[in-house]
This record gives structure tokens, sequence and C-alpha cells, in this order.
């Protein structure tokens, strides 16, 4: 395990969200404590409903927070810009969703690149790491085809190779195989964990399959908006 | 920057029939406003030819406020030195000399109130086209003094016809004695104005000279000149070279204040129908663009979510308007030429409709310029950049989670 036990990626404190749902108050969140180390390979799990998008939404400063502290990499998101959230996410987030993750008019080797030409990373630099990350997640020869030319397991696999390769310190993934076949899914997670152990990336996804569940090093079990279990596994 | 102009110009392309339809209402507007605009230049044209070409000349010199005495006294001071200084002016490149007075005229059947025109048939063959509305007889013949040419309503009153004679009556000028004058109608005219057609003959200049007791004097000059823009030109220093000692010199707007009054009408028109046009092809433009962001909510979630800034999200939008008002301006620009094209070709068929005293004589064409190819599609573009500020605001305000969570 790479974890660094001295450095906290995330501290969630006392995180609560209240949200409006067609006027009707929802208790996304309540009063989560939660902290996050880096290299870590968590599962964040529990059924729909419980709050597992929401809690990736509020650590990464995609949404706020009603009440409680998220502080990501020892920065207190509640005093960041939305600026300085925006740079912060480019520079050290990495994001995978369930799907949709991609632009769809921009081909795989320019959805890859898209985060490092806002990094304003030059050409040569850029070129070179996607043509190693897609040699590396088995994307060769992929470069030029658009999204809509990949199947569902190859495009995750893109957004993954987009969310790494700015090199974040931290990758969220909301659902990522939700709409992968079981093979495609274990692929892909064996694919991310591989990354996790060569690279160091923390990475924290939510899922509510319980194959998936068991390739994660801990489980953070979600009941109606609280850490109902968090446990370490082999 | 270059990328969100890449992935603009790709996006505007991702649903095509609706690019076409947004583009196509685009297009056809400005296509529109450049034919419109082609129409109301050809026919302030044919207004100004029509009227300059008919009778009225570019310009003419005359005594200070005869324009609104009509006294038959009141001729041009040195009309023999304004002449000369004519003849030797070459922005001017015909002129013709005219005597005018209210005269009775009376036929056998009937008497009215004319105004006599005492003109050189030769020089004002190349100022007027009266000869050419003559549709009876002939034209007015210089070595004839007799003769005389009226329009045919005023012939149709006096229930006269080629060869008959008529009798001008008319005060001396410098003493107001009446002199009366026996004459043959040698030609009828017909020239659609009914001010001229029933109220205006022409006899030959020293016959009216002899007439009206103004030997060597004329009370206009008409002016034709090598640039039509010193016709259009009131500031032009031709006016003021030729206004002093006494006379004035005026252009054609300063003549007919009605037509000047309906073309800047027409100008006028022509920017409401642009503004009109604009103002329906914004809304088309922001709920063409409006669609678009809707349809990609999750997208743009995404966008935000690793790391685009909302202005970038916002310049996305309106570089997103920027292609489409480039690929409707395209439309736009070869709609608006082949149709304008076709027109100036076969022109419009207005001929014989009277207008603020002006007749149209020639079929109307209208006028091609380079400003409605480029000044009309960048207004066009940069309206629709302007336009897409709004759902480009709203994009830039837009919260990642909800966009994400809004999409499904």
């Amino acid at each position: 395990m790479n974890a660094d036990n001295d450095h906290k990626v995330i501290i969630a404190e006392g995180v609560t969200k209240e949200y409006s749902d067609n006027g009707l108050p929802v208790m996304a969140l309540r009063g989560i404590d939660l902290t996050i180390e880096q290299g870590e390979f968590a599962a964040i799990v529990g059924p729909s409903g419980s709050g597992k998008t929401t809690f990736l939404n509020v650590v990464s400063g995609l949404d706020s927070i009603t009440e409680g502290s998220v502080r990501l990499d020892g920065k207190l998101l509640s005093t960041m810009s939305g600026r300085e959230l925006s740079d912060y996410r480019r520079d050290r987030i990495g994001f995978i969703f369930q799907a949709y993750n991609l632009i769809p008019v921009l081909t795989v080797e320019e959805n890859v690149e898209y985060i490092m030409l806002l990094q304003g990373i030059d050409k040569k630099e850029r070129h070179r790491r996607v043509r190693d990350l897609l040699a590396q997640l088995g994307l060769d020869g992929m470069a030029d085809r658009l999204p809509s030319r990949l199947s569902g397991g190859q495009q995750q696999r893109v957004a993954v190779a987009r969310a790494i390769v700015s090199r974040p310190a931290l990758v969220l993934a909301d659902e990522p195989t939700a709409n992968l076949d079981s093979k495609t899914a274990l692929d892909l997670i064996d694919m991310m964990r591989r990354l996790n152990e060569e690279s160091g990336v923390t990475f924290v996804f939510s899922t509510h399959d319980s194959m998936i569940m068991a390739r994660a090093r801990r489980l953070i079990v979600l009941k109606d908006g609280r850490i109902d279990r968090d446990e370490a596994q082999a | 920057m270059r990328l969100y102009m890449k992935l603009a110009w790709r996006n505007i392309f991702r649903n095509k029939r609706r690019t076409f339809i947004a583009g196509s209402a685009i297009g056809i507007g400005l296509a529109s406003l450049i034919f419109v605009d082609a129409i109301v230049l050809g026919m302030e044209e044919n207004m100004i030819h029509s009227a300059t070409a008919s009778f009225l000349g570019e310009g003419q010199i005359h005594r200070d406020g005869f324009r609104t005495t009509f006294d038959v006294e009141s001729t041009i001071i040195g009309s023999e030195k304004v002449t000369a200084k004519l003849e030797a002016q070459p922005v001017v490149e015909y002129f013709a000399p005219r005597l005018l007075s209210f005269a009775m005229i009376s036929s056998p059947a009937n008497v009215s109130g004319v105004t006599i025109v005492g003109i050189d048939p030769d020089r004002e063959r190349e100022i007027s086209q009266i000869d050419e509305a003559v549709i009876e007889g002939t034209y007015l013949d210089t070595n004839s003094a007799r003769s005389i040419v009226i329009g045919d309503k005023l012939a149709d009153l006096m229930e006269v016809e080629l060869g008959d004679r008529v009798v001008l009556t008319a005060s001396h000028a410098h003493g107001g004695e009446l002199s009366q004058e026996m004459f043959r109608v040698s030609g009828i005219f017909h020239m659609a104005v009914d001010g001229m057609d029933k109220g205006m003959v022409f006899i030959s200049l020293g016959k009216a000279q002899q007439m009206l007791n103004l030997a060597g004097e004329v009370h206009e000059i008409a002016l034709k000149f090598n640039n039509a823009e010193i016709g259009h030109n009131e500031q032009a220093s031709f006016w003021t070279t030729y206004s002093t000692d006494g006379n004035e010199a005026v252009g054609w707007a300063t003549l007919m204040p009605q037509m000047k009054a309906a073309l800047d009408f027409g100008q006028f028109s022509t920017l409401i129908v642009g503004l009109i046009l604009f103002a329906v092809v914004s809304l088309g433009i922001i709920n063409t663009l409006f669609m678009s962001l809707y349809e990609r909510m999750f997208e743009f979630g995404v966008m935000r979510a690793v790391g685009t800034q909302p202005f970038a999200m916002g310049r996305l939008i309106v570089f997103e308007a920027g292609a489409l008002a480039a690929v409707s301006c395209v439309l736009g620009i070869i709609l608006g030429l082949v149709v304008t094209y076709v027109f100036t070709r076969i022109g419009i068929d207005y001929t014989g409709i009277e207008y603020v005293g002006v007749t149209f004589r020639e079929l109307l064409y209208p006028v091609m310029q380079l400003k409605q190819y480029v000044l009309y599609p960048v207004a066009v573009f940069l309206l629709t950049m302007v336009v897409g500020l709004y759902p480009a605001s709203y994009a830039a305000r837009m919260n990642a989670a909800k966009a994400m969570r809004r999409s499904f």
C-alpha cells in the first residue's frame, strides 16, 4: 500500500449537506467525519440516495456544504474562491463519472490533453504524456478516434487517462463502472488499482457493485447520509 | 483560445439540422437586409435620375428669391457672365438656360393658366427629357419661333391637336403690359407628371425673351455635372462659387426637399427593417444557443468539474454564437448576392408610378454595394456574438454539481 499516513488528502469534519428538491428539503449528508490519506484506494458504497455522489461533489468543491468543513491537501475549501477551486480541481483532482465523461467533439487524444491545455503545458510534453498513457491503458491506435467510435469500456479508460494525465493527488470516480458489463468493470477497477499501486495516486470511488467493492482496500459504507461502516480490506 | 474556437466550431455541427435551420433564419434575415438596402439604393438612384434627368437638372442657378416669388423680373444677374463661366467650368457637362413665367393659354374651346418655359431646344435636349416625352408631333425647332410644345392633358383640356393655334398671354417685365402671341402646336408630350402635363408649355427661348420683354435675360440655368455627386452634395464648393452677386446655385436636394425627405425616410426604413430583423434573429440565436446548452448540461458540468474556468465556459458559448454567425453570414451573403444579382439583371417595374412628385420612368434596378456584403455581415456577426453573451453568462454561472444533476 502506498498510503502516506502523514499526508491527509481529504479531511471532512461534520459535513452536512441539505438541498431542495422540487421545493422539498433533502438532507443528503448528515455530519460526515472522514479522512482520506494519500495513496488510498477507497470505495464509498451504499444504496441509491445514500449520499455517495453528494459526498464526492462536496469534497471536490463542486457543491457547497451546509455545515462542517472540508480540507483538501490541508486547504479549507470554504475559504477558496470559485477561481481557486477551479484551478485546484484542474491541478490536483482527477474526475471520472459514470457516463458522458468525454467531450464528444474532441478526439481521444484531445480529450486526454484537455486539462493539460488548461494548465498551459507545452504541446510536445502533452503529446508525450498522452501517447504514453494511452499505450499504458491499452488504447494504442485510438488517439484520433471520436468517443462515439469507442466502446463503453474504452470510453471509461479514456476518462481514466484524462483523470490522471495531469498527475493529480486525488482521483474521484463517481460510479465509474455503472454502465459497464461485469468483466469490463473489473478490468477498469483493476487498471485503476494498478495505477494506484504504481504511481501512488489516491483513488476514491463510489459504487454499489459488490464485485467492485471487493477490490477496494478501504470500504466506507454510507447509509442515509451517514457513515454506517468504515473498514479496511485486504 | 484556439481550443475553444475548435470546440465551438465542432459543437455547432453536432446538430446539423438545428444549425442549418438557425443559420438559414439568420442568413435569410441578412439576405433580406442586403436586398432591401439594394432596392432602396436603386429606388434612390432611380428617383434622383427620374427627377433630375426629366426636367429639373442636377442643380439650378437663379436670382436670389426667384424660387419663392417667381417674379418675372427676377432674372439671373449677369446671366451672360454666368453662362460664360459655366462654359469654362470642367465639372459642368451641360447647362440649359430657361425663361419662366406664368401665363394664360387660350384656344377656341378653353382657357387655362400655365407656366411658359422658354428653352434653347438643343441645350435642353442634353439636360431634360422633354424631347423623349413627345408622343405626337415633334420637339421644338430652334428656327421656328411660333412652335409650342404642350402636355397631353393640357391638349385635351384645350381641345387642340397638332397644328392647331393657341394664344399665350403674359405680362411684360418692367411695366406689366400684357403681351399676346399666337403659336401653333408642334408637339404634345407626356411626362407622366400631372403638373407638367397639365400646366407647362415650351416655346423657344428667343421668343419667350421677346414676349416677356427680357432680351438676353434668363430666370434659370439647369445644370448637369460630370460627377453626379456634386448634385447630391449640398456642401460642394460649386454652389458657393455660383451663389454670388445676388444669385443662388442649389442642388436637386434643395430644389426638391420632399424627395430628399423621402430618400432619407427610405434609409430610415432600411434601418427599421434591419432592427426588426436583428431583433427576430437575436431571439432565434438565443433560443438555439439555450437549446444546445440545455442538451449538454452534463458535459458542461464535467468541463467545470475538471477545472474549466467560468469565463472560459462563457467564452465557449460566445464562440459558438460566432461560429453560427459565420455560417449564417456565408449563407446570407450567397443568398443576398444571388437574389440581388437576379433583380439587377431583370429589374423591377415601377414605371408610371408617381411618388413625392417624381414619376418612375425606368425599371428599378437594385444597386449592389460592397458595404452590403461587408458591413451588414460584420454587423450580424458582432450582434450574434453580443446576443450570445446572455446564454454565455448562464453557462459561466452554472454550478457543476447542479448541471450534472439536472441532466438526468
